[in-house]
């Protein structure tokens, strides 16, 4: 029998040789993209992302879940803070002059695809003598939805400094970083280098840790040692779900995975939110959604090393001291609190307890009735009654809409509420008054009405309340009817409110009984009061239930001159959403006599367009003029309490 | 059963199943056209990419299939040896591969396919079989 021939190893050899050298080919590829991508962040004395501590990134859930990673990926959590490279940024880096700085203009530039900036250095301490000019590379950006912030390295450590500058994304352009914040406008200048490393990273950050050798602020931060690192930069998966490596590990086995897939239950080794009880669901939103503070200095030690002990379904109090003055305004806690800062409660809260100041939506949520009250774990208020942190398949809208406010579709306006509160839905007229596909129909509108402010506008409180004159007379908090129904006096409110739902009327002032609650707050409110009713006048829904936007021009007109940057720049942005001021010149950072002139050239046009409106509660006379007496009484009676708020 | 045989089923095999899989892609790139969710969404990735598995292999097989009904024709491979096995080998492979992929994008969980993924080894160790052994007779000399 011939021996059967068969394929020698010379026929082998040319395969082998090819294959290898592929594989070589892709891995190098591999490795020198991930060299690069390291290289972006780790080689400018920018803080470190380090997976440690059982965290893996999200890199590591991707592969597996791949639907949730794409709608995070979209999300405005991922970019809270990115490695800044010309493709991240929101504004240009090519040879750009920006004048909107103290000092002298601040000049960017690429070199390849690294971002510089040179600027006056903000740390300058040299007396009355001109800061030197200062060139550093821009090595991370917080925030893209509302305003980016720039942080370049300092070169000490992986200490970061500020630019001078930021950039307002609905505007496309530059503020200085000062005006972008509630502060009076005379405040003394302050430097936020090390903020990054001291404050942002512990939630613009995954398990961030700061790592200074000593607390920010009790030492000069150019004297301490700084060796800040993240898991990974921008709030990331593992944030919310904890640390991911033991869930990766036990479920590279497919028998386990599919077992679980057939059982249908929750897997054991992470953190799913949704399925916590409400209390520990909302609290993994709370940890960055709160003000809170150390419960003692040695958790703020052990902090600054080991990251922030919370993990998502611990218990946040255990860990944290959330600052809520309608409940723990006693303890000795918020006693030294308030005697290291007295004012540290007034710059966030109403005086009734309501939070004023965004990013704080999980204090709102813990003194809402639908939280507080509730017994029924499936009827509580949680985050997630609203909120969904992945958009859902039943979800239509794009993804970009979607990760506008990250709304659920139960979320989006009365099915919210609806959900619980079963027989307005069926009959929203009955409650509401107003004709159920109107504004006043809205839960939100008048349950969440625009009364927190930060980032250059108000945002819905998230407390959930009631409309209530007497909150509105002792906190001088607006009330849902007042920012809509703009023209009208508390006493309306309070005449409406007594007779639809049999709310008790308090006992009102003559102002507030004759002069429109909104102009009472604009001419006499503090600062951040004066935003809110700004923003408002802004607002479509507000200017058709006012009777036409056309009074409210003159108003918006006195705040482009407000001591406040931030009053400024909302009260410009509202007149410009008036007919026949859309295109108002106005720089809310232009030296005073440039906003003056604006001032009046925006009294002028609107002069020439204005409809006449005899109406004592808007302070017009009968024959067209202004009530001046009124207003000047009531702009000499302002609030002038310097806010401040902790955005 | 002679090489001719065999030679004609692997023919038959492979002209039928080419079409059906060519009309499997058809299918596919409108499931592209008209935006199909259930296709193209994110969350059915492991769908998407199992099924375009399916209709490549399918068309690939079949094509094997065609080549091999052609090879069997001549020598050396019309005189090789296991042929009933070899052709076993083949067609349960032009089977399990390209169902098993497809059943597996049927349903899937988390980037896990379905069960019917588990068509899909043994109709890879069945095709790398056949392979194999036709591979051999071919290199006769």
């Amino acid at each position: 029998m011939p021996k059967r021939p068969s394929i020698g190893k010379r026929q082998f050899l040319p395969i082998a040789v090819v294959a290898a050298a592929a594989g070589a080919a892709v891995s190098g590829a591999v490795l020198l993209t991930r060299a690069h991508r390291v290289a972006d962040h780790l080689a400018s004395n920018g803080p470190a992302e380090v997976r440690t501590d059982q965290y893996v990134s999200s890199n590591g859930c991707e592969a597996c879940h791949p639907d949730h990673y794409r709608s995070w990926y979209r999300s405005f959590h991922r970019t809270m803070t990115q490695a800044a490279t010309p493709d991240r940024v929101l504004a240009s880096f090519e040879d750009v002059q920006v004048t909107q700085v103290p000092g002298r203009p601040m000049e960017l530039h690429r070199r390849g695809r690294e971002l510089w900036a040179e600027f006056d250095d903000p740390d300058w301490s040299g007396g009355g003598a001109a800061p030197p000019r200062i060139t550093r590379r821009v090595v991370l950006a917080t925030g893209s939805h509302n305003q980016q912030i720039y942080w370049y390295a300092t070169g000490h450590d992986r200490l970061l400094g500020q630019l001078p500058a930021i950039r307002v994304v609905a505007d496309g352009r530059w503020v200085p970083r000062r005006s972008a914040t509630m502060h009076p406008g005379d405040a003394a200048m302050y430097s936020e280098t090390g903020a990054w490393n001291g404050v942002c990273v512990a939630c613009h950050a995954t398990s961030g840790r700061p790592r200074l050798s000593a607390p920010l602020g009790s030492e000069p931060i150019a004297a301490a040692r700084v060796e800040t690192m993240a898991v990974e930069f921008g709030i990331a998966c593992e944030a919310c779900h904890g640390p991911g490596a033991e869930h990766g590990r036990v479920n590279r086995n497919p028998v386990r995975r599919y077992r679980l897939h057939w059982a249908g239950g929750a897997d054991p080794t992470i953190v799913q939110p949704l399925h916590l009880d409400p209390k520990r669901a909302s609290q993994v939103c709370g940890q960055c959604h709160s003000l809170w503070e150390f419960l003692n200095p040695a958790d703020e030690r052990d902090a600054n090393i080991r990251g922030l002990p919370y993990r998502p379904g611990d218990d946040l109090t255990a860990s944290r001291f959330v600052v809520q003055p309608t409940r723990n305004l006693e303890t000795p806690t918020m006693k030294t609190l308030l005697q290291d800062d007295p004012r540290f409660l007034g710059d966030v809260f109403w005086s009734d307890g309501m939070v004023r100041a965004t990013g704080r939506e999980y204090n709102g949520l813990i003194d809402s009735p639908c939280y507080q009250k509730a017994t029924d774990p499936q009827r509580t208020l949680t985050c997630f009654s609203c909120h969904a942190m992945h958009q859902t398949s039943d979800d239509r809208r794009s993804l970009a809409e979607w990760a506008d406010a990250q709304l659920s579709p139960a979320g989006i306006d009365r099915s919210a509420c609806v959900q619980c509160h079963r027989t307005y839905g069926t009959n929203v007229t009955a409650h509401t008054k107003h004709d159920s596909n109107s504004p006043g129909s809205s839960c939100y509108n008048c349950h969440m009405p625009y009364t927190t402010y930060g980032l250059l506008k108000t945002i819905r409180s998230h407390q959930i309340s009631s409309p209530s004159v007497r909150a509105t007379v002792e906190t001088g908090r607006p009330n849902a009817c007042n920012l809509c129904h703009l023209d009208k006096t508390l006493a309306w409110t309070s005449t409406i409110l007594s007779q639809w739902y049999g709310i008790a009327a308090p006992s009102l002032s003559e102002d507030d009984r004759t002069i429109a609650a909104s102009l009472v707050t604009l001419l006499a409110g503090d600062a951040g009061q004066r935003a809110i009713i700004a923003q408002s006048m802004g607002w479509a829904a507000a200017q058709q239930a006012s009777g036409g936007g056309n009074w409210m021009a003159p108003y918006l007109s006195l705040l482009l001159t407000d001591s406040y940057d931030a009053v400024r720049y909302i009260a410009g942005r509202s007149l410009r959403t008036l007919p026949g001021l859309s295109d108002v010149e106005y720089d809310f950072v232009a030296p005073p006599a440039s906003r003056m002139a604006a001032r009046v050239e925006a009294l002028r046009r609107w002069r020439q367009i204005r409809v006449t409106r005899s109406d004592r509660a808007l302070l017009m006379n009968v024959d067209g003029t202004f009530n001046a007496e009124s207003i000047d009484r009531l702009v000499h009676r302002r609030n002038n309490r310097r806010v401040y708020y902790r955005e | 059963m002679s090489a001719e045989d065999y030679a004609g089923r692997h023919r038959r095999w492979g002209w039928s199943l080419l079409p059906l899989f060519v009309a499997f892609g058809l299918v596919l790139e409108m499931l592209h056209g008209f935006k199909v969710d259930a296709y193209l969404n994110v969350s059915n990735e492991t769908r998407r990419l199992l099924w375009t598995l399916a209709h490549a292999h399918g068309s690939a097989l079949a094509i094997v299939n065609i080549v091999f009904g052609l090879a069997l024709e001549r020598e050396p491979v019309k005189t090789m040896a296991n042929l009933g096995v070899t052709s076993a080998c083949l067609l349960a492979a032009t089977v399990f591969l390209p169902l098993g992929f497809f059943l597996g994008g049927v349903t899937s969980s988390e980037g896990d396919p379905g069960l019917g993924i588990l068509l899909v080894p043994p109709g890879a160790v069945l095709l790398i079989a056949a392979l194999l052994l036709v591979a051999r007779a071919a290199g006769r000399r």
